[in-house]
C-alpha cells in the first residue's frame, strides 16, 4: 500500500515512516504542510494519505476537503492530539476516513491502517 | 562496546609497556615511554615565532598540522648545539597536544623492565633539568635517563596548555 | 548493549526540532511584545505548544507534553473565542517561563540524561490563567456536563417505525484500548454507518458535545440500533473495516441494559514504546549533523589543495613555455576549487541571528525586574561568523547587554530629566569591514565616568597618579582589567567585579579584541572586532631575514619605498614617515619580531602601509614577496596568543608563514 505522509513535525513524519516501512507499506511521499499535501497527492495518486491536522500554511482539514473534492474515493486518516476533538469531528463530516490520536505507537498505527487493507 | 575499546587500550597499553625510546644529548642517553611518541621526522625548516622562551623555537608543519618544537638542550639549560643531519625531531603527543622535541640524534627503541629503573637521587641543588628525570633505567650496564613526559611540559607550560585547550575546544 | 544507541536518532531529532520550534517560539512572543501584543501570533504559538505536545508524547516525556498541552490549551481558547480581556504581558511571562522549562529538558534529553523536572507549578500557572479568562470572558460558555439518559435512547428508538423490507439491528462496539477519542471514533462510525442504514441511535448520545462519553465508550462499549435493508454479512464487514474497532456484537433484538451486561472486555494487547519502535531498524534522516573534527579535517585538506594548485599552475618550469590549452584548464580548475572553497566554508558559517535574539529575552527580563524601560534593536543580524566562534561569544555577549541595561541605561525619571526618550535604547550590531567582524553594542545611557575610573585605577595600581594625559579610550579601556568595576552596588545580573575582564578573556580566545568608547552622558559603544579565523584570505607574503610574514591584503593601503626627506626621528627615536602631509608611525618588523640578518637600513627594504579601524601605520620589512592567496590555521594551543599574530599559514614549499594581525601591531 502506498502512503503519503502529511505533517509539519519532522519527528512525527520520522517515526510514522519507519512504522509503515517495516510492516509492508510504501511511504511514498511527505509534506510539511497541507498545500503540499494536496500537490504530492496529485502528483503520487498515493493509496493513503496521513494528514496532521494542526500545520503551518495551510491545515489538514482544509487539506482534507481539497483532496476529497478531487477524489472522493481517496481514503485520508487524520493524526491528531488528544483534545482536538471537534476538529476531528468536522474532518469526519468532511469525508476523513479515520484517524488515529498522537502519541500512538507502532501497534497503534498498524492496527488503524489494517483496516483499508 | 565500552568494553572493546578498554579491551583495545589494555592490549595497546600492553605491548607499548615497559618500551622506551632512546636518544642522545651529547653523551648522555634519554629515554621516552614509546606510548608518547607518535612519529620521528628529520629537522625541518622551523618558523620562529617571537616572544617566546628560548627553548620553544617555533612551528614546523607536520603533514598539515602546525606544531610546535622544543629544543631539549635548551630546555635543560644545556648549550645549544648546531642542527646537523643527524639531529632529530621527536613528535610526542601529551593530552592530545601534539610536540616535536629536537634532540641530537635517536638512538633506538628499548625494554627496560620496571624493575631495572630506580629513582633518581635527589640532589639538594641538582641541576635544572632533573626534575624531568623520572627514572634512571639500566640496561647492559648503560645509564639511560627516562624523561618525565608529562613534566616536559610541565608548570607553568602544562598550565597554559590546559587552559588553551579547554578554552579553544572546538 | 545496543538499546541506547538505537534510540539515540530520534531522540536528536526530537531536541533537533523541540530546540527550532522553541527559538521561533521565544522569537514570536519578543516580537510580539514590541510591537503591542501576542494577538498576531495566537495559531503559531498554538501550533508549535502542539506539535511539542505530540513530539514530547510520542518519547514519553510526559511532564514536557503536558505542559505544552497545557499552554496549547490557553492558546486554543484565545483562538476559539477570541476574548477581549488578555493580559498579554502576563501570558508573555507564562509562555516564557514554558519555554525555560521545556528548554531544560531538552537539554537534559540532550546529555542523555531523562527529563525529570517537574512541571506542575507552571501548569498550575496556565491553568490559573485559563480559567480567569473563562471568567471574566461574557462570551464563554458553560461546559457543564449533559446528563446521560438510556430512557431517551429507549424511547427515540422505539418511536421509529419499522419500515418494510428493513430489518433492526443493534450492535455494542468496543474499540482498541488506547486508540483514543473514542467518542469521535463512535461518531466516525455513525455517521459512516449512515450510507448503510437509517433510523440510526446510539448511546451514549452525546458523543459530540461531551468527550467524557470515551470514557464511557472505553468501559462500556458503544450502543448503536439501526434500521436496514442490508443483510449481516455486509454489516459485519462494514464494522470489520471501520479504524481500532475491536470486537463488535450484532444482534436483531433490542435490549440495551441486556446488551450492556453481556458486553465483555477483554483485551491483553499491550502497547509498545516508540523506544521499542527505534529497535527495530535504523531510521533514514534527509540532514545529518557533522563531526566538527571533520568539518576541520576537510577544511585543511582545501587548503593543501589551494596550495597545491598554486604549486602546479605556478610552477617555475612553466615560464617562458607556451600553454594555452593548459592555461584554459588551469583556469577550469581554479574556478572549481575556488567554489570548493566558498562552499566548505560557507559550511561552518553560521548567522548570528540565533544569538542575537536571545539578547531580547535578556533585555526583557531585565527591564521588567529591575524597572527601567529599554528596547534592544538588532541590525546585520544576519552577518555570519564561524559556528566556532559563535560558541565563544555569545556569554560574553549577554554580560555586556546586561551591563548597558543594568548600568548603562538610567531609570526613567532619570532620563527624562535629562531631556532624554523614556525608553532607554541598545543597539546590537553586527557588519563586515576589511575581513574582519565588528559586533557593536552601543547604549544611549549614563556612559562612563572618567573620573571615577581614574580613581579605582589608581587604588588598583594600575596608574600611579592621576595623569590627565590619558586618552579617555585609554582610561575606559581599564574597566575591561581584572576585577574592575566601579559600580558600588551589585545588582543581581552584573557589577560582581568579576566580568568585563572575562568578557574580554572570552573575545581573546577566538582572536578577538573589545575596544570601549563613551561619551558621559550619551552612553556607551562596546566594539567587538572578531578576525576571520580558518578562512582563507589574500596574503602578501614579506620577506624579513629569513622569515617570511604574510599581511592580509585586505589591511595593506599601499607600499612604497621610503625617500630621505620623508622620515621623522623624534626626540625618543621613534620613526615616523611623512607622506602627502600625514604622519605615520614606522614599525621596524625584523625589531618587533627579533629577526637576525635582516636589511636595516630604511632606504633599502620597503614601507608596507597597513590601516586599521581608522588607524595607519607603516611596516617595514625587507621585500614583498607577492601575493597569494593563504589558508589561516590558527598557532598551535601550546603557544600562548601572541600579540600581533594572527596565525599562520602553509606556503607552497611546506614551510610556515605567520600571519600579521595587524589591528595587534597597531595598538
Amino acid at each position: 500500500m502506498r502512503v503519503l505522509i502529511v505533517d509539519d513535525a519532522l519527528f512525527i513524519r520520522r517515526t510514522l515512516k519507519m512504522i509503515l516501512e517495516q510492516n509492508g507499506y510504501e511511504v511514498v511521499g511527505e509534506a510539511e504542510n497541507g498545500l503540499e499535501g494536496i500537490l504530492k497527492y496529485k502528483l503520487l495518486q498515493p493509496d493513503l494519505i496521513t494528514m496532521d491536522i494542526t500545520m503551518p500554511q495551510m491545515d489538514g482539514l482544509t487539506a482534507l476537503k481539497a483532496i476529497k473534492k478531487i477524489d472522493p474515493s481517496a481514503k485520508v486518516v487524520m493524526i491528531t492530539a488528544l483534545g482536538n476533538e471537534s476538529t476531528v469531528k468536522e474532518t469526519i463530516l468532511s469525508g476523513a476516513n479515520g484517524f488515529i490520536v498522537k502519541p500512538f505507537v507502532q501497534e497503534q498505527v498498524l492496527r488503524g491502517l489494517s483496516a483499508f487493507k | 562496546m565500552s568494553e572493546v575499546i578498554e579491551n583495545e587500550v589494555e592490549l595497546e597499553e600492553d605491548t607499548q609497556k615497559d618500551k622506551f625510546l632512546t636518544f642522545f644529548l651529547g653523551d648522555e642517553v634519554y629515554g621516552i615511554e614509546i606510548k608518547f611518541v607518535t612519529e620521528i621526522i628529520g629537522l625541518q625548516s622551523i618558523t620562529q615565532i617571537p616572544d617566546l622562551p628560548d627553548y620553544v623555537k617555533g612551528i614546523i608543519n607536520l603533514r598539515g598540522k602546525i606544531i610546535p618544537v622544543i629544543d631539549v638542550r635548551l630546555r635543560f639549560k644545556k648549550s645549544s648545539q648546531e642542527y646537523n643531519d643527524r639531529t632529530c625531531i621527536v613528535v610526542v603527543e601529551i593530552k592530545e597536544v601534539a610536540v616535536g622535541f629536537i634532540v641530537d640524534t635517536v638512538a633506538e627503541v628499548l625494554t627496560i623492565q620496571s624493575q631495572d629503573i630506580v629513582l633518581p637521587p635527589q640532589f639538594k641543588n641538582g641541576s635544572h633539568y632533573q626534575r624531568f628525570i623520572k627514572g634512571i633505567g639500566k640496561v647492559d650496564n648503560v645509564v639511560k635517563l627516562i624523561l618525565d613526559c608529562d613534566r616536559l611540559l610541565n608548570d607553568e607550560e602544562m598550565n597554559s596548555l590546559e587552559e588553551l585547550s579547554s578554552g579553544q575546544s572546538k | 548493549m545496543d538499546n541506547d544507541d538505537s534510540r539515540v536518532p530520534m531522540s536528536d531529532l526530537f531536541v533537533f526540532e523541540t530546540n527550532q520550534m522553541l527559538e521561533q517560539l521565544e522569537r514570536l512572543i519578543l516580537d510580539g511584545e514590541k510591537s503591542g501584543g501576542l494577538k498576531a501570533s495566537i495559531n503559531e504559538v498554538f501550533r508549535i505548544m502542539h506539535t511539542i505536545k505530540g513530539s514530547a508524547a510520542m518519547m514519553l516525556f510526559n511532564d514536557i507534553s503536558c505542559l505544552a498541552h497545557s499552554i496549547e490549551d490557553v492558546f486554543y481558547y484565545l483562538r476559539e473565542n477570541k476574548p477581549l480581556l488578555v493580559d498579554y504581558s502576563e501570558l508573555t511571562d507564562l509562555v516564557l517561563q514554558a519555554v525555560d522549562f521545556i528548554k531544560d529538558e531538552v537539554r537534559k534529553v540532550e546529555n542523555r540524561e531523562s527529563p525529570t523536572g517537574d512541571c506542575s507549578e507552571i501548569r498550575k500557572k496556565s491553568g490559573a490563567f485559563l480559567l480567569t479568562l473563562q471568567v471574566i470572558d461574557p462570551a464563554s460558555k458553560d461546559i457543564s456536563l449533559k446528563s446521560l439518559d438510556h430512557e431517551e435512547l429507549q424511547h427515540d428508538i422505539d418511536e421509529k417505525p419499522v419500515r418494510e423490507g428493513q430489518t433492526k439491528w443493534e450492535a455494542v462496539i468496543f474499540f482498541d484500548e488506547d486508540c483514543g477519542m473514542e467518542n469521535i471514533r463512535a461518531f466516525t462510525l455513525v455517521h459512516e454507518l449512515e450510507e448503510l442504514a437509517e433510523d440510526i441511535a446510539f448511546f451514549p448520545k452525546d458523543i459530540l458535545e461531551n468527550d467524557s462519553t470515551a470514557e464511557m465508550i472505553r468501559e462500556a462499549g458503544f450502543k448503536v440500533v439501526f434500521a436496514t435493508v442490508n443483510s449481516s454479512a455486509r454489516l459485519e464487514e462494514f464494522f470489520a473495516k471501520t479504524m481500532f474497532l475491536k470486537n463488535f456484537q450484532l444482534k436483531k433484538t433490542i435490549n440495551l441494559e441486556e446488551s450492556i451486561a453481556n458486553s465483555v472486555v477483554s483485551d491483553n494487547s499491550k502497547p509498545s514504546s516508540l523506544q521499542e519502535i527505534s529497535q527495530r531498524g535504523e531510521s533514514k534522516h534527509s540532514f545529518i549533523s557533522v563531526n566538527v573534527a571533520k568539518m576541520d579535517m576537510l577544511m585543511d585538506l582545501v587548503g593543501e589543495l589551494v596550495i597545491a594548485e598554486a604549486m602546479v599552475t605556478q610552477n617555475p618550469e612553466l615560464q617562458g613555455v607556451t600553454l594555452d590549452k593548459f592555461y584554459k584548464s588551469v583556469r577550469q580548475l581554479r574556478k572549481i576549487t575556488g567554489e570548493l572553497q566558498d562552499t566548505v566554508m560557507s559550511i561552518r558559517m553560521v548567522p548570528l541571528s540565533a544569538t542575537f535574539h536571545k539578547m531580547n529575552r535578556i533585555v526583557r527580563d531585565m527591564v521588567r525586574q529591575l524597572d527601567k524601560q529599554a528596547e534592544l534593536q538588532i541590525v546585520g543580524e544576519h552577518t555570519e561568523v564561524d559556528k566556532n566562534i559563535i560558541e565563544h561569544i555569545s556569554d560574553p555577549l549577554m554580560h555586556l547587554i546586561r551591563n548597558a541595561v543594568d548600568h548603562g541605561i538610567e531609570p526613567a525619571e532619570e532620563r527624562i530629566a535629562q531631556g532624554k526618550a523614556a525608553v532607554g535604547k541598545i543597539r546590537l550590531e553586527a557588519k563586515s569591514a576589511g575581513g574582519d567582524v565588528w559586533i557593536v553594542i552601543k547604549d544611549d545611557g549614563g556612559g562612563l565616568h572618567r573620573e571615577k575610573i581614574l580613581k579605582k585605577a589608581l587604588e588598583r595600581g594600575l596608574i600611579h597618579q592621576a595623569d590627565s594625559l590619558l586618552t579617555d579610550k585609554q582610561v575606559y579601556s581599564f574597566i575591561l582589567q581584572p576585577g574592575f568595576s566601579t559600580k558600588d552596588e551589585v545588582t543581581e545580573f552584573s557589577g560582581r567585579g568579576v566580568g568585563m575582564d572575562v568578557v574580554s578573556q572570552n573575545i581573546e580566545k577566538v582572536g578577538g579584541t573589545i575596544s570601549v568608547d563613551s561619551v558621559q552622558g550619551e552612553g556607551t559603544t562596546m566594539s567587538i572586532r572578531i578576525p576571520l579565523t580558518l578562512a582563507i584570505i589574500d596574503g602578501m607574503k614579506v620577506k624579513v631575514g629569513n622569515s617570511i610574514y604574510t599581511i592580509p591584503i585586505i589591511a595593506i593601503k599601499e607600499s612604497f619605498r621610503l625617500q630621505d626627506q620623508n622620515l621623522i626621528t623624534d626626540a625618543e627615536k621613534n620613526e615616523m614617515v611623512m607622506i602627502r602631509g600625514q604622519c605615520y608611525p614606522v614599525l621596524r618588523l625584523h625589531e618587533r619580531f627579533n629577526v637576525q640578518q635582516t636589511t636595516t637600513d630604511l632606504r633599502e627594504g620597503i614601507m608596507v602601509m597597513v590601516e586599521v579601524d581608522g588607524r595607519s601605520l607603516c611596516l617595514f620589512a625587507d621585500s614583498l614577496l607577492g601575493q597569494q592567496q593563504v589558508v589561516v590555521k590558527a598557532l598551535p594551543s601550546y603557544i600562548k596568543k601572541i600579540r600581533g599574530i594572527a596565525g599562520c599559514t602553509m606556503l607552497g614549499d611546506g614551510s610556515v608563514s605567520l600571519i600579521l594581525d595587524v589591528a595587534g601591531l597597531a595598538y
